[in-house]
C-alpha cells in the first residue's frame, strides 16, 4: 500500500476532477488511495467540490464495502454476514474474531495489528460461513478455526 | 402534447405521452398498491408493490417506472400479482413490527385502547402514533392475507430524539425513500440519505450526526410524506389523526406563508405545508412552533382588571366598562402600538379607534424590541405627559412606559411583562383562531381562516375593538365579521421585508412574535440558540436522593433499574410496590417491586416507557440519582399453600410476577408461570423465571415464540390438563380484565394487581379509588391485589384514562430527555 499523503494535498487532489456528480466514485476512490480511508473532513471536501450534500456523499460511500472509514490494520479481517453466511452461523465467527482480536466490527485495534469489518456477501456462498483475511478467502469456518487462524497472524 | 391509448384491466385509458403505467392507472381511477410512490415525487421503484402484467412483456414490471406505450395491454389484478404482492408485503414486514396483524385479540384491544399507547419505541401498531393513518397497515388489513409468516427482525436502532421537534424510530422504516427524495426536491442538498447497504441500509445523516448538524432546516416535509410511524412530529405525535384541514396563512413573520392548518377537536395540531413543492416549504417556527404557541399554557384566557394594585379576573362586560372609563377620560392622549404581524382588518380597526380617540397608531416592524426609535420617542411623550393612555397588542413597549402611563390596555394572547404591568388585559385570538387577511412583505394578500376553538374567554382583536368602541359610543364600528372590514381597506402598506430567510436556514428564524420571545413558548427553539426570558429549572437540578446503580433496556421499552434503597429492601415483601420520582418536580408514579436484596440494600424494578414519568425514569443512567423512592407500599400477597398456582404476567408484569413465583414455589405450591408479549423479541427474564417455578409457559401475539395468543389461551390450555387452584395476573388493564372474565367461567379464584393512577400512596388522596363488588377501595392501601371477578373494569379504565390529554401535553418537547441507547443493549429478533 502506498504511503499516506498529507492532508494539505487535499485541494490539489480535488482540483484534478471536474465538478460533476459522475466524478463522485472516482473521487472517493482517490481519497481512499491517498489517505487510506475516508474521514469527515474528506467527505465534506468532496461534497463541497461536487456541490453535493455531505449526507449524499456519505450515503454513496457507505454503499461500497471497499470504501473504509477506519485506517486498516496490518491484517484486515472481513467477516461475511450475508444471508447464506448468517444462516450458517456467521455470528459465531464474528464473536470468535472479536474475542481473539479484541476488535469490534468497524474498528482497528489500538496497536494497529488488526481491523475487522462485517460485510454483506463475497459471492462465495457455497463456502459459507466465509471470512477474508488480507484478501485471502477462508471458507466453511468454525469458531475454533477462526481463533487458530488469527493466532497464527499475531 | 400528444396522447397515447392503452388498456388497463380491459378499460381503455388515454394519457399524455411520457406518463407511466402507474400514472395512467391513477388517472383512470384504477388503484395499484404502492408504498414508495407519491404523486409529488419522481418514480423510484423501490417497494415493488406496484407490479403489473403487460402483454408481451416478460416478468412483472413495476408500473411506477414503466412508461405507458400505445396499445399496451396491462393487467393489475391477476391472481399471480396478488400472490406476488402478498409476498412482497410479507418481506417488507419482516423488518417491521407486525404482531398486531396476527394477534387474536386485536379487535377488543383496539376497542379498549382507541388511541395508541404513547410508548418510547413503537414495537407494534398499538404502540404506534401512526396507527390511525398508516398506509402500510391499511395495505395489510385490506390484503387477503393478514397472517405474516416471516418472523420480525427487530433492528434495535436507537431512538433519535436528540434534536428539536422530531422523534425518529428507524425500526419502523421500510426504506421507501420518500423522505430523502422530498428533502432533496425541496432543499436541493438533502439533509438525510440512505446509508450502508443490504440489511444495514438505513436512512441517516453523514457520520450519524444529529439533524442539527446535518443541514436539516426542520421543514417537516419528510415527516408529512413518510408512510410509516418512523418520522414523527414530537408535539403532534400522540394527539391522533387530524379531523379538519384548511388552508390558511402563518403570520409569525412577514413572509406570511400559506399553510395547511390541521386541527382535531378544534385544537391546532400543526401547520403543515400546503403542498410538496419547494415554494410550499415552511420554516421550523411555522411548521412546529405555531401549534405550541396556540396551545401554550401561557395563553391569556380571562379579562383582568387592576383594582387596588392587583389584577382581578372579571367578566367581559365589567372589563369593557372599565376600559371605557379609562379611555374616555384620556381622549386626545391615547397611543395605540401594534406589531406589523397583525391582520389587515385588525390594523384597520386599531387605526380607526386611534383616530376616533384623537390619538395615533404606531405600527412596529415585526421583530422590533423596545429599543426602536419610535418607542424611544413614545417614552419621551409619556414623560412629558403628552401620552396618558396606551393600547398595545403585545409586549411592544418598555416596562418603563407601561409604568409611567396612567392607563394601559394590553390586548394579547400570551402572558408577558406587558400583561403583568397593564391596567387592563383583554385575551385575544391568534394564528389559527383568526379570520382575516394578511399582506406579506412581497405584497401578496393571503387569507387566514379560523379553524381552532378559542381558549376560555379569548376573542378576536377586531371584535374586542368593536366592543370597546360600543362602550365609548363611537360610530363606524358595527362589524360582525372580519370579512365585512376587508373591503374598506385601501392602500395598506406591506410590512417591511424580513432580512433573513428562515426557510433556508433554521438558525434564521424570527426571535420575536409581537414582542414575545418565541423560544419562551416553543422550548425546542433553544437548540438554535434563540434567546428566552425563562430559566429552565429542570436542567440544572441536581438530585440528591437514591442512587441508580444499574439501568438497562432489557427488551424494547422495558428497562431494568436497580436502585439503592436499603430501607425499602429491608422491609419489602412479595407483591408490594414503591412510588418513584425521578426529579423533585416529577409526578409520583407507582412501580411493583420485581426483586430486592436486603443485604445489598437494593431494589430492582422493571419500568416500561409509556409516558412522561416513565420516560424521565428510563432516561436516567447508572450513577444518576432519583429524587424519591417511597415504600414498600401496599398489602403484600398472602402466601399460603394452595396447590397449583397459575401466575400470568405481561409487559412490566413479567418482572412483577418473579418474586411471587419464587416465594409461592418455596411455600410448596406447584407454580406455573406464563408470560406474554406481542412478539418473542419483546420477552425477557425467561431464564430467571424458569428457575423459580415448576413450569414456564410462553405466549406471543404473533406466534413467534411459544403459544399463539396471550395469557387467556394459556389458562384455557392448562385447565384442559390440570386443575388450577389460584390465578394471579399482572399486566395491562386490558389483559387482566380479559383473563378475569375467562377464569370466572372456569370458576378459578383470580387475583389481579391493579394499577390505577396514584398520588400519595398512603390512602389519603383517593386518586387510586377502585370499585370492588361495588365497594370503594384504595388500591394503594387495600391493594394492589383484588379479586379479578369483582373489579369494576369499566370504571378503572375510565379513571386511568381521565388525564389522557394532559398526559400527552406533558410529554417533553425539549431535547434534554434523550434515550440514545447503544444498540448492543437490546437483543435482535431472530
Ligand atoms: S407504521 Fe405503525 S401503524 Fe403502521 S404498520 Fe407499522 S407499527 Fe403499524
Ligand atoms: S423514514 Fe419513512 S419515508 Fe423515509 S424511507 Fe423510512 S419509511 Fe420511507
Ligand atoms: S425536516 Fe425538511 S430539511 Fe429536515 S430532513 Fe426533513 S425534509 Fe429535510
Ligand atoms: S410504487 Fe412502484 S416500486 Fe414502489
Amino acid at each position: 500500500m502506498s504511503e499516506i499523503l498529507p492532508m494539505s494535498l487535499l485541494p490539489s487532489l480535488l482540483a484534478a476532477y471536474d465538478r460533476e456528480r459522475e466524478n463522485l466514485i472516482p473521487l472517493l476512490q482517490k481519497m481512499q488511495e491517498s489517505f487510506h480511508c475516508l474521514s469527515p473532513e474528506t467527505v465534506k471536501a468532496v461534497a463541497d467540490h461536487l456541490h453535493l450534500s455531505e449526507n449524499d456523499v456519505y450515503g454513496v460511500a457507505t454503499f461500497y464495502s471497499q470504501i473504509r472509514f477506519i485506517p486498516p490494520g496490518r491484517h484486515h479481517i472481513r467477516v461475511c454476514d450475508g444471508t447464506a453466511c448468517h444462516v450458517r452461523g456467521s455470528d459465531r465467527i464474528l464473536e470468535a474474531v472479536e474475542k481473539s482480536t479484541g476488535v469490534q466490527p468497524g474498528q482497528t485495534s489500538e496497536d494497529g495489528s488488526f481491523s475487522v469489518e462485517r460485510v454483506a456477501c463475497f459471492g462465495s456462498c457455497a463456502l459459507a460461513p466465509v471470512m477474508v483475511v488480507d484478501d485471502k478467502v477462508f471458507g466453511r469456518m468454525t469458531g475454533t478455526a477462526t481463533r487458530k487462524l488469527i493466532e497464527g497472524k499475531e | 402534447m400528444s396522447t397515447i391509448k392503452l388498456s388497463i384491466d380491459g378499460q381503455e385509458v388515454e394519457v399524455e405521452q411520457g406518463a407511466t403505467v402507474f400514472q395512467a392507472a391513477r388517472e383512470a381511477g384504477i388503484s395499484i398498491p404502492t408504498i414508495c410512490d407519491h404523486k409529488d415525487l419522481s418514480p423510484y421503484g423501490a417497494c415493488r408493490m406496484c407490479v403489473v402484467e403487460i402483454e408481451g412483456v416478460r416478468g412483472f414490471p413495476t408500473s411506477c417506472t414503466t412508461p405507458a406505450t400505445q396499445g399496451m395491454q396491462v393487467s393489475t389484478r391477476t391472481k399471480r400479482l396478488t400472490d406476488l404482492r402478498n409476498c412482497t408485503l410479507e418481506l417488507l414486514f419482516s423488518g417491521h413490527p407486525n404482531s398486531c396483524f396476527a394477534c387474536p385479540h386485536r379487535e377488543p384491544c383496539e376497542t379498549h385502547r382507541p388511541q395508541a399507547t404513547k410508548a418510547g419505541r413503537s414495537t407494534r401498531c398499538g404502540f404506534c402514533a401512526n396507527r390511525e393513518e398508516c398506509d402500510l397497515r391499511e395495505m395489510v388489513l385490506t390484503s387477503e392475507r393478514q397472517e405474516l409468516k416471516l418472523p420480525v427482525m427487530y433492528s434495535a436502532y436507537k431512538l433519535e430524539r436528540d434534536d428539536p421537534f422530531m422523534d425518529r424510530d428507524y425500526n419502523l422504516c421500510v426504506l421507501c425513500g420518500r423522505c430523502w427524495r422530498i428533502c432533496e426536491k425541496i432543499h436541493g442538498e438533502p439533509a438525510i440519505s440512505i446509508i450502508n447497504r443490504g440489511k444495514w441500509s438505513k436512512i441517516s445523516t453523514a457520520f450519524d450526526k444529529s439533524h442539527l448538524e446535518s443541514g436539516c432546516n426542520f421543514c417537516g416535509a419528510c415527516i408529512d410524506i413518510c408512510p410509516t410511524g418512523t418520522l414523527m412530529d414530537r408535539y403532534a405525535r400522540w394527539q391522533g389523526k387530524p379531523e379538519h384541514e384548511s388552508v390558511s396563512a402563518c403570520i409569525l413573520c412577514p413572509n406570511g406563508c400559506s399553510v395547511k392548518a390541521e386541527n382535531k377537536g378544534g385544537k391546532l395540531l400543526a401547520y403543515t405545508m400546503p403542498g410538496f413543492e419547494a415554494e410550499d416549504r415552511l420554516c421550523a417556527l411555522g411548521r412546529f412552533g405555531a401549534a405550541q404557541i396556540v396551545n401554550s399554557t401561557k395563553r391569556l384566557t380571562r379579562p383582568l382588571v387592576r383594582e387596588d394594585g392587583d389584577q382581578i379576573p372579571m367578566s367581559w362586560d365589567d372589563a369593557l366598562q372599565s376600559v371605557g372609563k379609562g379611555l374616555i377620560a384620556r381622549r386626545g392622549t391615547v397611543v395605540v402600538v401594534i406589531s406589523a404581524t397583525t391582520t389587515r382588518e385588525e390594523r384597520f380597526i386599531y387605526d380607526r379607534l386611534a383616530t376616533a380617540l384623537q390619538g395615533h397608531l404606531i405600527v412596529l416592524p415585526f421583530e422590533a424590541d423596545c429599543e426602536t426609535p419610535k418607542i424611544k420617542e413614545l417614552s419621551d411623550s409619556v414623560q412629558q405627559g403628552k401620552v396618558q393612555a396606551l393600547i398595545t397588542n403585545g409586549p411592544l413597549v418598555s416596562p418603563q412606559i407601561l409604568k409611567n402611563v396612567e392607563f394601559s390596555l394590553v390586548i394579547d394572547c400570551l402572558e408577558s411583562m406587558a400583561s403583568q404591568l397593564a391596567t387592563i388585559v383583554l385575551p385575544s385570538a391568534i394564528l389559527s383562531e383568526v379570520d382575516g387577511t394578511f399582506k406579506t412583505s412581497s405584497g401578496k394578500i393571503r387569507t387566514l381562516s379560523k379553524s381552532s376553538i378559542l381558549p376560555g374567554g379569548a376573542r378576536p382583536e377586531w371584535m374586542i375593538i368593536c366592543l370597546i368602541a360600543k362602550v365609548l359610543g363611537l360610530n363606524g364600528f358595527d362589524f360582525d365579521r372580519a370579512e365585512t372590514i376587508t373591503s374598506l381597506i385601501q392602500d395598506d402598506p406591506a410590512p417591511e421585508k424580513f432580512e433573513r430567510e428562515p426557510r433556508n436556514n433554521c438558525r434564521d428564524i424570527p426571535i420575536r412574535f409581537r414582542g414575545h420571545l418565541v423560544a419562551d413558548f416553543v422550548p425546542g427553539l433553544k437548540a438554535f440558540e434563540l434567546p428566552t426570558t425563562l430559566v429552565d429549572e429542570a436542567e440544572d437540578e441536581i438530585c440528591n436522593g437514591f442512587a441508580l446503580l444499574e439501568k438497562k433496556e432489557i427488551a424494547p421499552n422495558m428497562h431494568l433499574l436497580i436502585i439503592e434503597a436499603p430501607q425499602v429492601a429491608r422491609f419489602a415483601l412479595p407483591g408490594q410496590f414503591v412510588i418513584l420520582m425521578a426529579k423533585e418536580t416529577s409526578e409520583r408514579s407507582p412501580f411493583t417491586l420485581a426483586d430486592w436484596d436486603a443485604n445489598a440494600g437494593t431494589i430492582s424494578l422493571i419500568i416500561e416507557e409509556v409516558g412522561r414519568s416513565s420516560r424521565e425514569l428510563t432516561s436516567l443512567t447508572a450513577g444518576d440519582q432519583l429524587a424519591h423512592v417511597s415504600g414498600p407500599l401496599g398489602l403484600p400477597l398472602s402466601i399460603q399453600e394452595k396447590g397449583t398456582i397459575f401466575l400470568g404476567g405481561g409487559c412490566y408484569g413479567i418482572g412483577a410476577i418473579f418474586p411471587l413465583a419464587r416465594i409461592l414455589h418455596e411455600a410448596g405450591n406447584r407454580v406455573i408461570c406464563m408470560i406474554e408479549a406481542a412478539s418473542s423479541h419483546l420477552l425477557y427474564w425467561q431464564q430467571e423465571l424458569a428457575e423459580v417455578c415448576d413450569e414456564l409457559l410462553i405466549a406471543t401475539k404473533d406466534g413467534s415464540g411459544g403459544m399463539h395468543g396471550g395469557i387467556q389461551e394459556g389458562v384455557s390450555s392448562v385447565t384442559e390438563k390440570e386443575h388450577i387452584n389460584q390465578c394471579i395476573i399482572i399486566g395491562c388493564t386490558f389483559m387482566m380484565q380479559q383473563v378475569s372474565d375467562l377464569t370466572k367461567t372456569f370458576d378459578i379464584p383470580t387475583l389481579v394487581a391493579l394499577n390505577p393512577i396514584m398520588v400519595d400512596g398512603t390512602g389519603m388522596c383517593g386518586a387510586c379509588r377502585v370499585s370492588i363488588a361495588n365497594q370503594t377501595q384504595f388500591a394503594c392501601v387495600d391493594g394492589p391485589f383484588f379479586d379479578g371477578h369483582k373489579v369494576d373494569w369499566e370504571e378503572l379504565t375510565l379513571r386511568r384514562n381521565a388525564y389522557a390529554p394532559q398526559e400527552i401535553q406533558a410529554l417533553p418537547q425539549g431535547i434534554h430527555l434523550t434515550s440514545c441507547l447503544p444498540t448492543s443493549t437490546l437483543k435482535m429478533g431472530d
